[in-house]
């Protein structure tokens, strides 16, 4: 019921955020107006992983308890991870000539995200290779759980090796190294894109809960 | 535990594509890799261990890939399923049998090429030292992907296996730099160790899992 004012107001959000970041934040003292795209690279690299921490908590859920929703939900979250982690790791190739030269670098932030790319596509593949779908949803959650290894390594991996990757801005424990001026549009793009991806997950999970139990009674009277 | 143990050794032996072909393969590519380029360019043993690691991952994937196949096909794993109801015991006796008749062949196959290739014989322990912990990590990863993949063939085991193991190349790229400068070869090593001894002892409760997945 709340869905489309959840949508509309992370895409409120989204625009306030990049018109905010893109057009009236000031310039970067080092990296001049190239920086900008933290706007869009910033919070699609926060959700690549949020998205799967999430999917590993449902799976969780899952193999714990066998609640049959919490499959579904990473089965529909798993192709916004691919989406999302796809344009973090794009918009950081892009944000790579003007900062270090190159398109691409076999850094250890970099090369981390690419394996959280390859295990949402692997997560899918597994998911679709097994007809019988209960089991394919338990052996999708056990590789989910299991892959969450791979979210504390891309965490720290700008801690544990020396890369080209500039440490976290924002962290939760500590104050921002960020100006405010370039914060606030910053949190408000971040705010923005999880009500969006929010909107977005509960748009196809709910189709495919549809899908997945359109057998049932409850679907067939659904108005 | 000890029949388990002579079961699966007597097993592996009688099985000889899944435990001599790895081992042939491992030879081959080494081989090959000096071959294919311009030796007088290069200098050979800084970046031979790359390949060494490399036919590493790829051999460890192809010993492990039916390491449970088998099994299940012929009704073994069926068989345990209904006795035990629990793999580990048996997940943790092949990954340890297979790391025995095919890990420590290959990390001595691997330092023997390294020697080959302008190691010098001081660093060979250490090369085989290295290169044992990692058949360890690898062997445990590979076998989790076989298990997911069971039935399916081994591209899925390798598509959901392969991202778990990169962090392991990262250390190992480490350890290999910490041999060639002779600095904190200890710390890499007990860190590689440490990965080795929690994979051995949570990766066949996983494995367990997974396999009970595949026969409920």
């Amino acid at each position: 019921m709340y869905l489309p004012y959840v949508m509309y107001l992370g895409f409120f959000l989204l625009a306030i955020g990049w018109v905010w970041g893109l057009g009236f934040a000031p310039q970067d003292a080092i990296q001049g107006n190239s920086y900008r795209i933290i706007f869009l690279h910033v919070p699609a690299s926060i959700f690549a992983q949020l998205i799967y921490f999430f999917m590993a908590v449902c799976a969780l859920m899952h193999l714990v308890w066998r609640v049959k929703l919490a499959a579904y939900l990473i089965k529909s979250a798993a192709p916004v991870g691919v989406i999302i982690t796809f344009i973090a790791l794009f918009s950081g190739s892009i944000w790579g000539i003007p900062t270090w030269g190159t398109w691409w670098q076999w850094d250890a932030r970099i090369t981390s995200t690419l394996i959280l790319f390859i295990m949402y596509l692997g997560i899918l593949t597994l998911h679709s290779s097994f007809s019988n779908l209960e089991k394919a949803d338990r052996l999708m959650s056990i590789l989910v759980v299991v892959g969450v290894v791979n979210i504390p390594i891309i965490k720290k991996s700008v801690d544990w090796w020396s890369t080209l990757h500039q440490p976290a801005s924002i962290t939760i424990s500590e104050a921002p190294s960020i100006d405010s001026s370039m914060l606030y549009p910053l949190l408000v793009s971040i705010s923005g894109m999880g009500l969006t991806l929010i909107a977005l997950g509960i748009l196809i999970s709910r189709l495919y809960i549809f899908t997945r139990e359109k057998n049932k009674k409850w679907v067939q009277n659904y108005e | 535990m000890f029949n388990l143990l002579f079961a699966e050794a007597f097993k592996l032996r009688h099985r000889l594509r899944a435990w001599l072909g790895p081992l042939l393969i491992m030879v081959l590519v080494l081989i090959a890799f000096p071959l294919s380029i311009d030796v007088s360019q290069y200098d050979l043993n800084k970046f031979y261990f790359s390949i060494i690691v490399i036919s590493l991952l790829m051999i460890s994937f192809l010993a492990t890939e039916s390491i449970f196949s088998e099994d299940y096909e012929d009704g073994s794993l069926e068989q345990i399923y209904l006795e035990e109801k629990d793999f580990y015991k048996v997940a943790l006796t092949k990954i340890s049998i297979y790391v025995f008749f095919i890990g420590i062949p290959m990390s001595l196959i691997g330092s023997v090429f390294s020697f080959a290739n302008g190691v010098s014989a001081d660093e060979l322990p250490k090369i085989f030292v290295v290169l044992l912990f990692s058949t360890l990590i690898l062997f445990n990863l590979f076998a989790f992907g076989s298990a997911l993949s069971l039935n399916k063939g081994a591209m899925l085991g390798v598509l959901v296996s392969l991202p778990l193991t990169l962090p392991v190349i990262v250390l190992l790229g480490r350890a290999v730099r910490t041999i060639q400068y002779g600095e904190g070869f200890l710390e890499v090593l007990a860190l590689l160790l440490g990965v080795g001894l929690i994979l051995m002892a949570i990766m066949p409760l996983i494995i367990s899992a997974t396999l009970k997945t595949h026969l409920e």
